[in-house]
C-alpha cells in the first residue's frame, strides 16, 4: 500500500533529526500523588461535599451556641413571669425557637447540649476504639507468634453478645457518663482489629516486607511504614462509621433505662423524652427536632467516611 | 469431614463455656440490693441474708459455678428466682419463643427475597436511578439508630394505614407493620452485600471468557454472576435464622409483642441470675452453631473450600 | 512455515477506536488496517499499551464499555463488525464463527462450576445439545485437547487442575463449536516454559484439523518465530510494519522493529551492554504529529516529527511505514544485532542447502 506523495516535500526533511534521549522520557511521565488522587476524587463527590459542609457547620454551631447571646441554659426551667407557671410544651416560637418540653426547659438549648454530649461520647469511644483496634489488629496479624492466642480472645470476646456487655456493666457501674464510654469503648474495637488483622495479613508476606525483614527493619517500623498506609482508607472508614454505631447504641441504652441522666440532656435522652408522648400531634415536636439533628449527624459521618475509603482505594485513582 | 466436625464442636464448646462463666461472675458483680428491687431497706438483715441464701448467692463463686454446671449437665437451666419466682426457666423462655421466630423467620426470608432482588438490581442498573435510591434506602437504614426509624415507622404506619399499634395475635392486621419493620435492617444489609459481591464479580476475568463464548449478558448474570456473588453470603444465613430467637428488643417492646426481646433486659434489669445464665447460654449457643452451620454451607457451595482447620477469626 | 494465502478472511480497514477516560478521549488505535489471511497463523506483536489487546477485542465486541469504534470497518463473512451497535449480532459470532482465548489461566475459569460444565455450557448456546449429547460432546473434547481421564476430569473443578491443564480447558471451550477464527491473546506468558511448548503445539495440531486461522497477540518473539507465518508489528496503535515472518525477522526495515529485535536478550552481543529502547511510548489522549516512535528513534528524520509515514512496499507481502524506505531517504544499514541476525541466517541457509547436495 505505498502511496504516491502528492505534493513536493522540502528534500532537506529527509536528513537525519538530532535524537534527544531525554524527550523519550518526557513524553510518558506523569505524576501521580497518593494523597492528591484521593482528594481530588473525594472532591468531585457531590453529595459528600454537600454533607461535610453541612457536617462542619453543624458541628461549628454546636460549640459556638452558647456563647450566642440570647441563649438559655438546658437546664433550667422557664417559669413565666406573669403567671408564675412553669412553661411546659410550648410549641416552637419567637421565644423558644425549638419550643419547650414536659418540664418547661429550653428545646433549643437541650438540642445543642444534646448533640455536644453525644458527639463527645462518640469522639471519645471513637479515638478509643482506632487506637486499641489499629495496635491490636496489627500485632495480630503482623507477629505470627501472637496469632493463635488473639485470635481465641477475639473469638470469645466476638461471641458475648455486646447487648450483654453494655447491660452488665451499666448495671455495674451505675448508669453515667464514664459508664457508658468505657462500655462502648470495650466492646467496639473489635471490628475494626479484625479489618486491620485481615489486611495486614494480606500483605505481610509481600516482597517488599520480606525485603525490608531482611534489611532488618524494627518490626514497628515495618508496621508503621511499609503496612499502616494501606489501611488508612479501612481505619477511617471504621472510625467515621463508630460515630452514628456509638449514638446508636446510646439511644439504645437510653431507651433501656441504662443512659445517662436526665441532667445531663444528650440525643439519645431527648429522642426518648420525645418518644413518650410522640403519640400526640402538637407535642410531636419534641421528638422531631432530636430526630431531624440526630440523622443529619448520623447520615453525614456515614457518607462522608464511605467516601472517603472509596476515594482513597487506589483503584478510583485518576 | 468427621474429624473437622468434631474439630469445630469441641472449640465451640470451650468457647461457650468460657462466656457463659464469664458472664456468670460478672452477674456476680452486680449490687445485692438490686436482687430486692424496692424492698430492700423495708427487711430485716436476717431477712436478708436468707433471701441470698436461698437464691444461692451466699456460697463461693466457684462452688456457685459448679452446682450451675452440674445442673446444667442433667439438662437442668434452672429456676427463675426472681422474674417468675421458682418457675423453671424452661417455662418462662417456652411460650415466648415462637413469637420471636415467627416474626423473625418471616423477617429475614422477606428480607432476603426483597433484599436480594433489590441489591441485583442496583449491581445491573449500576449508577442509575434505582441504584441511587437503594443507595439512599440503604445509608438511611444504617446510618440512623434503629430505635429512631423504628418509632417513625409506627407513627406514620398506623396512622397512615389504619394499622393497630399494639400487637394482638388474633388480628391479623396487627402483625403486618411489626414484620415489615423487623425486615428493615435486613433489606439494606443483603442489598448492599449482594451488589457488592455482583459488581466485584463483574469485572473478574471469567466473566470475561463467559461473553466470549457467545452467552448473552442475561444468561450471565443469573447462571455466573449472581449464583457466584450469592456464595459468601451463603455462611451468614444459618446464624440470622438462628438468631431470631433473640428477638428485637425494640419492636417487640414498640408493639408489645410477648417475645424473647424484651426479656433479657428484664431479667437482668431485676438480677434474676438463673435467667440471665440461662438466655446467655442459649444466644452464644445460637450464635456459634450459626456460625458452624454457615461454614459448612459455604464448604458445600464452594469447591475451593477444604474443612481443615477452623480458618482465622470467628 | 506454509505459503502467504490468498483468501482474506477478515478485513480490518483504518479502525479507530477510543476510550472515555475520566472525561478524556484517548485514541488506543489511530487508524489502522489489516487483512488475515486463511487458514494463517498472524502474530501482532508490540510493547504493552501498543493496542494489539484493544484492537483484537473489536473483533468480539469486547472492548470496555467505555471504548467504541470511532471509524473504520471491520469485514467478516460479508458483516461489518464494528458497524454492530448492541449485544444481539455478537451472539451469532462470539464463541461460534470466531474465539478467545485469554492469557490468564488460572483466573479465566467459573471457579464454581466443574470444566465439563463450562464446555458443555458452548455446545448447548450454540449448537443445542441437549444435557446428556453436550457432556458427552465436552468428554471429548477435553480428551482430545490433552487432559487424561477425561471422563472422570470433567467433573473436577479448575482448581483441581494445573495451569497448562486450564488452558488446554479455555483452549477447549474456545474450540467447541469449530471457529473460523481463533484469537490468542498471550496465551502462554503466565505458563512455565516448557508448558508452553505444549499449549502451542496443541494449537498447531488443532488448527491443523480444524482448518481454522489463529491470529496470536504477544510481545514475546519467541513464540512469535515458534508459530507465526506472517507477523504484524504494533507501535501506539498502529501497525508500523507487516510481511511473513522471515522477512519481518531477516529483513526487518522499521527502526521499531529493529529496537525491538534488538532488544531480545538472545540476540545480545557478548561483551557489550544489551540493548533496550529509551524512553516510553507516547501519551495517546493528544494527537500524535508525524511518527510516533520518532522522539525514541536514533534513525529518526525531520520530516517524521512532521508527518506520518505512509506504508511503503518492500515486496509484495512485506511492507513498513517509515520514511526511510522513501527514494529521497538516506541509506541506512540496520543495527548490528540485525545484520548479525541475516548474516547467521544466510549462513544457516547456506549450510543447509550444501549440505542437501
Amino acid at each position: 500500500m505505498s502511496d504516491r506523495l502528492p505534493e513536493a516535500i522540502d528534500p532537506s526533511l529527509f536528513e537525519f533529526a538530532e535524537f534527544d534521549e531525554g524527550a523519550g522520557e518526557r513524553i510518558g511521565y506523569s505524576d501521580y500523588s497518593y494523597w492528591k488522587s484521593t482528594f481530588k476524587v473525594f472532591l468531585k463527590n457531590r453529595m459528600a461535599l454537600h454533607l461535610l459542609i453541612v457536617l462542619i457547620a453543624l458541628l461549628l454551631f454546636t460549640f459556638v451556641q452558647p456563647l450566642l447571646p440570647g441563649q438559655n441554659s438546658p437546664t433550667k426551667i422557664n417559669i413565666d413571669p406573669a403567671t408564675s407557671v412553669q412553661m411546659r410544651n410550648k410549641p416552637p416560637d419567637s421565644t423558644f425557637w425549638f419550643g419547650t418540653n414536659s418540664i418547661g426547659q429550653d428545646l433549643w438549648a437541650r438540642i445543642w447540649s444534646g448533640t455536644r454530649t453525644s458527639l463527645l461520647i462518640g469522639l471519645i469511644v471513637g479515638f478509643f476504639e482506632m487506637l486499641v483496634g489499629i495496635i491490636y489488629g496489627a500485632l495480630w496479624g503482623y507477629v505470627r507468634k501472637l496469632d493463635r492466642a488473639m485470635t481465641e480472645v477475639y473469638n470469645v470476646l466476638n461471641n458475648i453478645p455486646t447487648t450483654i456487655i453494655l447491660l452488665l456493666m451499666a448495671y455495674i457501674l451505675r448508669p453515667g457518663f464514664r459508664t457508658m464510654i468505657i462500655a462502648m469503648c470495650l466492646t467496639g474495637w473489635l471490628g475494626l482489629a479484625r479489618f486491620v488483622r485481615n489486611q495486614i495479613v494480606i500483605i505481610r508476606d509481600r516482597e517488599y516486607n520480606l525485603a525490608s525483614r531482611c534489611l532488618g527493619t524494627p518490626t514497628r517500623r515495618i508496621i508503621g511504614r511499609n503496612l499502616l498506609p494501606y489501611l488508612v482508607s479501612v481505619i477511617m472508614l471504621q472510625t467515621a462509621l463508630s460515630i452514628p454505631g456509638t449514638i446508636g447504641w446510646e439511644v439504645f441504652l437510653t431507651y433501656i433505662g441504662l443512659g445517662l441522666p436526665v441532667s445531663i440532656p444528650s440525643l439519645g435522652n431527648l429522642v426518648n423524652e420525645g418518644r413518650l408522648i410522640m403519640m400526640s400531634p402538637d407535642l410531636r415536636y419534641q421528638l422531631i427536632f432530636p430526630t431531624i439533628v440526630l440523622s443529619i449527624i448520623t447520615i453525614s459521618f456515614y457518607v462522608l467516611g464511605n467516601a472517603f475509603a472509596d476515594a482513597s482505594d487506589p483503584r478510583n485513582h485518576v | 469431614m468427621i474429624r473437622y466436625v468434631l474439630k469445630r464442636f469441641l472449640q465451640s464448646m470451650i468457647t461457650l463455656f468460657i462466656v457463659v462463666s464469664m458472664v456468670f461472675l460478672l452477674m456476680r458483680l452486680l449490687p445485692l440490693e438490686g436482687y430486692f428491687g424496692d424492698g430492700y431497706d423495708k427487711l430485716s438483715a436476717v431477712q436478708k441474708t436468707a433471701a441470698l441464701e436461698r437464691m444461692g448467692l451466699l456460697d463461693p463463686w466457684y462452688s456457685q459455678l459448679g452446682h450451675f454446671y452440674l445442673k446444667l449437665a442433667r439438662g437442668d437451666l434452672g429456676t427463675s428466682i426472681i422474674y417468675r419466682r421458682d418457675v423453671p426457666v424452661t417455662e418462662v423462655i417456652a411460650p415466648r419463643i415462637p413469637y420471636s421466630m415467627y416474626f423473625g423467620i418471616t423477617a429475614t426470608l422477606m428480607a432476603l427475597v426483597l433484599g436480594l432482588t433489590l441489591g441485583v438490581f442496583m449491581a445491573r442498573k449500576k449508577g442509575k436511578t434505582l441504584d441511587r435510591a437503594g443507595t439512599a434506602y440503604i445509608v438511611l437504614i444504617n446510618a440512623v439508630p434503629s430505635a429512631v426509624y423504628l418509632l417513625f415507622i409506627q407513627l406514620y404506619g398506623t396512622s397512615l394505614f389504619n394499622l393497630p399499634i399494639l400487637f394482638d395475635r388474633y388480628r391479623v392486621k396487627s402483625w403486618i407493620l411489626p414484620a415489615i419493620s423487623l425486615s428493615l435492617g435486613g433489606v439494606a444489609g443483603y442489598a448492599m452485600w449482594i451488589r457488592r459481591y455482583m459488581v466485584d464479580e463483574l469485572n473478574k476475568d471469567y466473566i470475561k471468557l463467559a461473553r466470549a463464548k457467545g452467552l448473552p449478558e442475561k444468561l450471565i448474570m443469573i447462571r455466573h454472576v449472581m449464583r457466584n456473588a450469592f456464595v459468601p453470603m451463603a455462611q451468614y444465613l444459618p446464624a440470622a435464622i438462628l438468631s431470631t430467637i433473640s428477638g428485637s428488643i425494640y419492636i417487640e417492646s414498640l408493639y408489645s409483642i410477648p417475645g424473647m426481646g424484651g426479656l433479657l433486659v428484664d431479667v437482668i434489669q431485676r438480677q434474676d441470675n438463673p435467667m440471665v445464665q440461662a438466655l446467655v447460654l442459649i444466644f452464644s449457643s445460637v450464635g456459634i452453631i450459626g456460625l458452624f452451620l454457615g461454614d459448612i454451607l459455604m464448604a458445600i457451595f464452594d469447591p475451593r473450600i477444604k474443612l481443615v482447620k477452623g480458618e482465622g477469626a470467628r | 512455515m506454509a505459503d502467504i494465502a490468498e483468501e482474506i478472511v477478515l478485513d480490518v480497514k483504518d479502525i479507530v477506536i477510543k476510550f472515555n477516560l475520566r472525561g478524556q478521549a484517548l485514541t488506543a488505535i489511530r487508524g489502522t488496517s489489516l487483512d488475515v489471511r486463511k487458514g494463517e497463523t498472524l502474530a501482532i506483536v508490540g510493547e504493552s499499551g501498543s493496542g494489539k489487546s484493544v484492537l483484537t477485542k473489536s473483533f468480539l465486541g469486547m472492548l470496555d464499555k467505555n471504548g467504541w469504534v470511532d471509524s473504520g470497518s471491520v469485514l467478516f463473512e460479508g458483516q461489518d463488525l464494528a458497524a454492530f451497535r448492541d449485544e444481539k449480532p455478537w451472539l451469532s459470532i462470539r464463541g461460534k464463527k470466531i474465539s478467545m482465548v485469554f492469557q490468564d489461566p488460572m483466573t479465566s475459569l467459573n471457579p464454581l462450576k466443574n470444566v465439563g460444565a463450562q464446555i458443555a455450557e458452548v455446545y448447548a448456546l450454540h449448537r443445542g445439545y441437549g444435557a446428556k449429547q453436550a457432556t458427552a460432546a465436552a468428554i471429548e473434547l477435553l480428551d482430545r485437547v490433552g487432559i487424561p481421564e477425561a471422563g472422570k476430569r470433567h467433573r473436577q473443578y479448575p482448581h483441581e487442575f494445573s495451569g497448562g491443564m486450564r488452558q488446554r480447558v479455555v483452549i477447549a471451550i474456545a474450540m467447541a463449536c469449530a471457529p473460523r477464527i481463533l484469537i490468542c491473546d498471550e496465551p502462554t506468558t503466565a505458563l512455565d516454559v516448557t508448558i508452553q511448548a505444549q499449549i502451542l503445539d496443541l494449537i498447531r495440531s488443532l488448527q491443523r484439523e480444524y482448518d481454522f486461522t489463529t491470529i496470536y497477540i504477544t510481545h514475546d518473539l519467541g513464540v512469535v518465530a515458534n508459530v507465526a507465518d506472517r507477523v504484524a508489528v504494533m507501535y501506539a496503535g498502529k501497525i508500523v510494519e507487516c510481511g511473513s515472518a522471515e522477512e519481518v525477522f531477516y529483513d526487518p526495515r522499521h527502526p521499531y522493529t529493529w529496537a525491538l529485535l534488538s532488544s531480545l536478550p538472545q540476540l545480545g552481543i557478548k561483551g557489550k551492554p544489551l540493548f533496550s529502547i529509551k524512553g516510553t511510548p507516547p501519551s495517546l489522549f493528544k494527537t500524535i504529529e508525524g511518527d510516533a516512535f520518532s522522539a525514541r528513534n536514533p534513525y529518526a528524520l525531520k520530516i517524521d516529527f512532521l508527518r506520518e509515514p505512509p506504508r511503503f512496499q518492500v515486496s509484495p507481502s512485506h511492507w513498513a511505514a517509515t520514511w526511510l524506505l522513501d527514494p529521497r531517504a538516506p541509506k541506512v544499514e540496520p543495527p548490528e544485532i540485525i545484520r548479525n541476525l541475516r548474516e547467521s541466517r544466510q549462513a544457516q541457509d547456506a549450510w543447509f542447502s550444501g549440505s542437501k547436495a
